[in-house]
């Protein structure tokens, strides 16, 4: 056993250092930390992905593709969400438990850009490197590659789809989800953008927000078309808007006579696509998404392919319809 | 003599609740209707009958559980946890080819049982455990809100046979559908058991005063049982209702429900503190809190404000309500 007084000679001892001198010590350390770390990979590499919300499909979907993808390039999956809500205070405690475990590198959909920048900080300080996916944090500096879905395109197609089935002209309604929710701010922004840019004769009578409640979406479709007996068309932002909006279509007997773009390719929207209910689906990737990050994750670690990594990668949308589905529908989530 | 009793009688029913929150309810239909005649229709009546239905069934339920001094903040979990128990049973039954109206009667049955089981729980636990109802309900609301994402992964669950839509939103005279008049049977049966039966009057007594109440022999802890068991009940049909809508169940469905059939309740003259409340202004109270929804869409008032002025028409009904109070007095 060492005796205080022993203590107090080292920490002395250390005072007295040159700054030097210092330096070479530190750097054994991280040798020394770098070869265990190093040692304790060559077992299995273990990643952390931290979802948005674990209890949601499009995480459930990509939750499938990043476990299919794990099995592939064999790292361990650590597969950790809130399950009650997307928000940056609900996310925190996985981020906070991941960055404590000892794992060898972080995959993360920001809840927010701003509020999880603190957790790449101190991911970098831990020598941990981080890969966004979906969203991305604000400063992408430290960041080995964020690849995102891109929500204002997303809008943009839903627009100009939209805009050809109704024949270029009408009034046309934006069902939200959330205002609180970016994904929908920012598909909004390019449905807007896209209207008002190319399609003048098309008037957007109105925007309502379902938050997370379908039968707040059929309350709010039901009274827009009460108010406009010849809407033309509706843009359903997300799922749960989507399942409302179809509800009160079919309840004033408007299926087909209200074209219907939704977001996003659950199989009941796509079987509701197929009906002919929904006239057009955004669908994102969300599998494709997980799985380019977890081959990042391993390169970044390994150094193996390294050089093939894009710091940023925007994953396209795909526009299903009933008529392109012999191609498109292989882009269907998996549940 | 006979004139001064007439109008003490007048004054008295001119502060009652209920007659309040309709002459409210009245001028706010005619003021929606002046600015936009579309609000004053059929069709409009029928929307806002269908978005009434689950909040004054939950509303219900919290107005005999809020009389009996407690409170079920379990409501809008167990709605979305029945519609998608039912939604499940239903579509397991639709895809091994069993009779539809088969299918949604069992569906209906699975729904009710949720209520019943968790209307149970929280029975026991407020009586037996001695939990005080506000803990004991916030902890079956979100562990019936997880259960429903454990059943379904957070997925929306389709794949109802036709006849639960045709059920949920065929109308009838323009206006009713089958739930919506099932509603106002259970209102009907329900206001007869809170006003006028021994049932109310037991719920109202222990309200004031359980120690008066146990003393005078009523066996309050079967009696609170019974009650959060009915809510549970109400809730898990509002469920039922929501799914008949909209042809699928949403593990999200009710979320915070909880709270529009409280401001329901206190709009409609319930008090917090128990051992009053009239179903009657709760039914208005309800339909209030709906119609403005309908109304200000049709006004096009952006969304973002529609929160705030439901939030300023629950101030103004409870304070038209304190001005009522203390001028009976």
């Amino acid at each position: 056993m060492i005796s205080v007084n022993e203590i107090d000679l080292i920490f002395t001892e250390e005072r007295k250092m040159s700054p030097i001198r210092r330096m070479v010590i530190a750097a054994a350390v991280s040798v020394l930390a770098i070869g265990a770390h190093a040692a304790n990979a060559q077992d299995k590499l273990k990643i952390a992905f931290i979802p948005g919300i674990a209890s949601d499909p499009f995480f459930l979907a990509m939750e499938k593709g990043a476990r299919a993808a794990a099995d592939k390039l064999g790292v361990e999956l650590v597969w950790q969400g809130s399950a009650s809500e997307y928000s940056p205070q609900s996310q925190m405690p996985f981020v906070d438990a991941a960055l404590a475990d000892d794992i060898d590198a972080l995959i993360l959909v920001p809840t927010d850009p701003d509020s999880l920048q603190p957790a790449v900080v101190r991911a970098e300080a831990a020598g941990i490197p981080v890969i966004t996916v979906d969203t991305t944090v604000s400063d992408q500096a430290y960041l080995t590659a964020h690849i995102t879905g891109d929500n204002v395109d997303g809008g943009r197609q839903a627009a100009k789809t939209l805009a050809e089935q109704i024949g270029g002209e009408g009034k046309v309604f934006i069902m939200s989800g959330s205002p609180g929710a970016t994904t929908n701010t920012l598909r909004e922004q390019g449905f807007r953008e896209e209207l008002a840019s190319n399609f003048p004769k098309i008037e957007i009578v109105g925007r309502e927000y379902a938050n997370s409640q379908p039968a707040n979406a059929t309350s709010a479709v039901n009274t827009v078309l009460l108010n406009h007996p010849d809407l033309a068309g509706i843009f359903a932002i997300d799922g749960t808007s989507g399942t409302g909006t179809i509800a009160a279509l079919r309840n004033n007997n408007a299926v087909g006579k209200v074209k219907l773009v939704g977001y996003d390719a659950y199989k009941a929207q796509v079987d509701a696509l197929q009906e002919g209910v929904f006239t057009a689906l955004v669908a994102q990737q969300p599998a494709k998404e997980a799985e380019l990050a977890l081959e990042y994750a391993k390169a970044k670690v390994t150094g193996e392919g390294a050089d093939k990594i894009e710091k940023s990668v925007v994953i396209p949308n795909v526009v299903m319809t009933r008529e392109n589905f012999a191609e498109t529908g292989s882009s269907m989530y998996s549940e | 003599m006979d004139m001064q009793g007439k109008l003490a009688r007048l004054k008295a029913t001119g502060l009652r609740q209920d007659v309040v929150l309709l002459l409210l309810f009245c001028v706010m239909v005619l003021a929606f209707s002046l600015a936009n005649p579309r609000f004053f229709s059929i069709r409009a009546m029928a929307n806002i009958l269908q978005d009434f239905s689950p909040v004054v069934l939950m509303a219900t339920g919290q107005t005999f559980v809020i009389a009996s001094r407690g409170i079920d903040l379990s409501v809008g979990s167990v709605l979305g946890l029945a519609g998608v128990s039912m939604a499940l049973v239903i579509r397991a039954a639709n895809e091994a080819g069993l009779d539809p109206w088969l299918a949604i009667s069992l569906g209906l049955a699975v729904a009710v049982g949720v209520g019943v089981v968790v209307g149970l729980i929280n029975g026991i636990l407020i009586t037996y455990c001695r939990l005080v109802p506000f803990v004991a309900t916030l902890a079956t609301m979100g562990a019936a809100a997880g259960m429903s994402l454990v059943l379904t992964g957070g997925t929306q669950i389709a794949g109802a046979p036709k006849e639960v839509i045709l059920l949920g939103n065929a109308t009838y005279l323009g206006a009713l559908t089958v739930p919506v008049i099932a509603v106002f049977v259970i209102i009907a049966v329900s206001w007869a058991f809170l006003s006028r039966a021994r049932f109310g009057r037991w719920t109202y007594a222990i309200g004031s005063n359980p120690f008066a109440a146990r003393g005078a022999g009523i066996d309050v802890e079967r009696h609170l049982i019974k009650l959060y068991l009915l809510s549970g009940v109400l809730a898990a049909l509002a469920g039922a209702f929501v799914y008949f809508r909209l042809g699928s169940g949403s593990p999200l469905s009710g979320r915070g429900g909880e709270l529009n059939a409280i401001a329901a309740a206190v709009i409609g003259g319930v008090s917090l503190l128990g051992g009053t409340g009239k179903l009657t202004g709760v039914v208005i109270g309800a339909l209030i809190t709906t119609a403005v929804l309908s109304g200000l869409i049709l006004i096009g008032v952006q969304p973002n404000w529609q929160q705030i002025v439901v939030a300023a028409l629950i101030a103004l009904a409870v304070g038209i309500q304190g001005l009522g109070a203390r001028g009976g007095r």
